[in-house]
């Protein structure tokens, strides 16, 4: 039995709105930084977008084309795997619904995968239905590299691993391929309000 | 470079209870803890250990901090800083009385250290709490009466912010030592010296030249920066060794 | 140029863990033991390989970036997976 440090306790959640922070969590007001690798700087005329996969036809955004369909503007609260919330976070981008329009799949899973070799996966309905976008805004500012610029995935309703920087495309795929960090114990879906960090949560 | 480091053994590291002897005040922001270690193996200059806080719920939290004491010492001195919005620091540097008790594990780190028999001359390069490990250093050199030249520069924010102040002030009157000084948001009242980020002209005014076995340590963006500087400068990129306490300086 | 990684000096008390389990050894100091990265080639200490912090921990070879060692980090355990050549002094 390890000694007890006298007077030492867990970080205060100062947080009167509890309902807000899933389990295990605690509210932060900064916003850390983590990554699985260094930053990459893709330049934004060799950047693109790509739906692919098992889809009926690719598709592919320049930056110019990406930023010219209909964008909105979002506030929604993130919860990172390693136990930090940040609540009201504004994101600007363009819903991935809007990515998908007119697409014609029988897949049911995505992979996300980014520059720098950053793989993910979620379920397609977890991207649909107003519950994603791909975003390249951050407090209205232009989202920065060490943040994930140009653009990102934003899935607030999983774990924030799932919400991939550095993002070139949504893959389509029959079977769920586990990403990165699934690989590796943490959970396939990462519903944080069920406390998904790992493997058999 | 010559005499590197031994390869690496797989030597045995387990948690030991540290117990509070004396708290030490530094600055305004940091303090430097005094432990009685049981079962201390003893360690090299510029070795870290591991912290481990447990809350009575049983809730741990954990974090690396250099050992700042020399070798020859009886007790492990570190020093925290308070960083801000911190889980640990806070407590550490604040709450934390004498007689209470963690764990610690260690030494940990046969990368980033020196032994006086290394010989040297050493270039010693700091960036805030990055002066610990380098302490650690120069107190085993004076502690071993070593002849070994020694220039050391260290980056702090203000006089006020400068770890170990009176220290370096008596030791640097030695044979062999230098200590150069820059203040990067507030200088000393009449200060001639430098101020703002270490650049190039600086590290190549301290710098006991290119054969010198270089140690810099700070936050990452202060280490990748002075690396970049020395190996512009002349230093053979393996002859420093950095670390790094990532982008929030430890 | 990146700030956000540590080196291997910062995680080397979670990789003692590791190498302890891996062992049954107890926690071992494994900042000096050297890879061949399976990626360049280049030998270098682990302790010079730059750590990320993610979900996880992910190590990689201070030459050409490439990944190391991942570790996935739970209460419980620990999913490890080493990639490269390791040389070890007895």
């Amino acid at each position: 039995m390890p000694p007890v440090s006298r007077g030492f306790r867990r970080r205060a959640s100062a947080e009167a709105d509890t309902s807000r922070i899933p389990p295990g969590q605690y509210r932060t007001t900064d916003f850390p930084v983590l990554s699985a690798g260094p930053t990459p700087r893709t330049p934004l005329d060799r950047w693109s977008l790509a739906i692919d996969g098992a889809v009926d036809a690719a598709r592919e955004w320049s930056w110019q084309e990406f930023l010219a369909l209909p964008q909105e503007t979002v506030t929604v609260d993130i919860h990172c795997v390693t136990k930090w919330s940040k609540l009201d976070t504004t994101w600007t981008g363009v819903a991935v619904d809007t990515l998908l329009d007119g697409v014609d799949t029988s897949a049911e899973f995505v992979t996300a995968w980014c520059d720098g070799g950053y793989t993910t996966n979620v379920p397609l309905e977890d991207l649909a239905g107003g519950r994603a976008w791909v975003v390249h805004e951050f407090a209205g500012e232009p989202l920065s590299p060490e943040h994930g610029g140009p653009a990102r995935l934003l899935v607030p309703h999983l774990y924030f691993w799932k919400s991939a920087k550095w993002l070139r495309g949504l893959s389509l795929t029959i079977e769920d391929e586990p990403g990165f960090w699934e690989t590796y114990g943490y959970h396939n879906y990462g519903d944080p309000w069920r406390e998904q960090r790992y493997w058999g949560d | 470079m010559a005499g590197a480091a031994v390869l690496g053994r797989l030597t045995r590291l387990s948690w030991r209870v540290a117990t509070v002897r004396d708290l030490v005040t530094e600055t305004p922001r940091a303090r430097t803890i005094v432990l009685d270690v049981d079962g201390w193996p003893g360690h090299r200059a510029g070795q870290h250990v591991d912290l481990r806080l447990t809350a009575e719920d049983g809730y741990q939290a954990q974090r690396s901090y250099s050992i700042a004491s020399a070798p020859e010492e009886d007790v492990v001195r570190l020093t925290v800083e308070l960083v801000e919005d911190g889980e640990v620091s806070p407590y550490l540097a604040g709450d934390l009385a004498v007689g209470d008790a963690f764990e610690i594990r260690g030494p940990i780190g046969g990368y980033f250290t020196w032994s006086a028999e290394d010989g040297g001359p050493l270039f010693l390069v700091a960036g805030g709490s990055g002066l610990a490990p380098l302490m650690s250093m120069l107190r085993h050199r004076a502690a071993r009466g070593a002849a070994v030249r020694a220039h050391v520069l260290v980056s702090a924010r203000s006089a006020e912010d400068l770890l170990y102040r009176d220290e370096l002030e008596t030791l640097e009157p030695r044979e062999g030592l230098r200590i150069a000084r820059t203040y990067t948001r507030e200088s000393p009242p009449g200060w001639t010296g430098w101020s703002g980020r270490v650049d190039a002209a600086m590290l190549a005014d301290v710098s006991p030249g290119p054969q010198a076995r270089c140690f810099v340590c700070g936050p990452t963006a202060f280490v990748e920066h002075v690396n970049d500087l020395l190996v512009a400068g002349g230093h053979d990129a393996r002859s420093i060794r950095a670390e790094r306490f990532g982008p929030t300086g430890g | 140029m990146d700030a956000q990684h540590i080196d291997g000096n910062g995680v080397a008390g979670l990789l003692g863990e590791i190498a302890g389990l891996l062992g049954e050894i107890g926690g071992a100091e494994m900042t000096t033991v050297v890879r061949t990265c399976h990626s360049c080639g280049e030998r270098r200490m682990i302790g010079e390989h730059r750590a990320y912090r993610g979900a996880g921990i992910v190590l990689r070879c201070a030459t050409c970036d490439d990944v190391a060692v991942v570790i996935g980090v739970q209460e419980q355990r620990l999913v490890v997976e080493w990639r490269g050549t390791y040389t070890v002094g007895r």
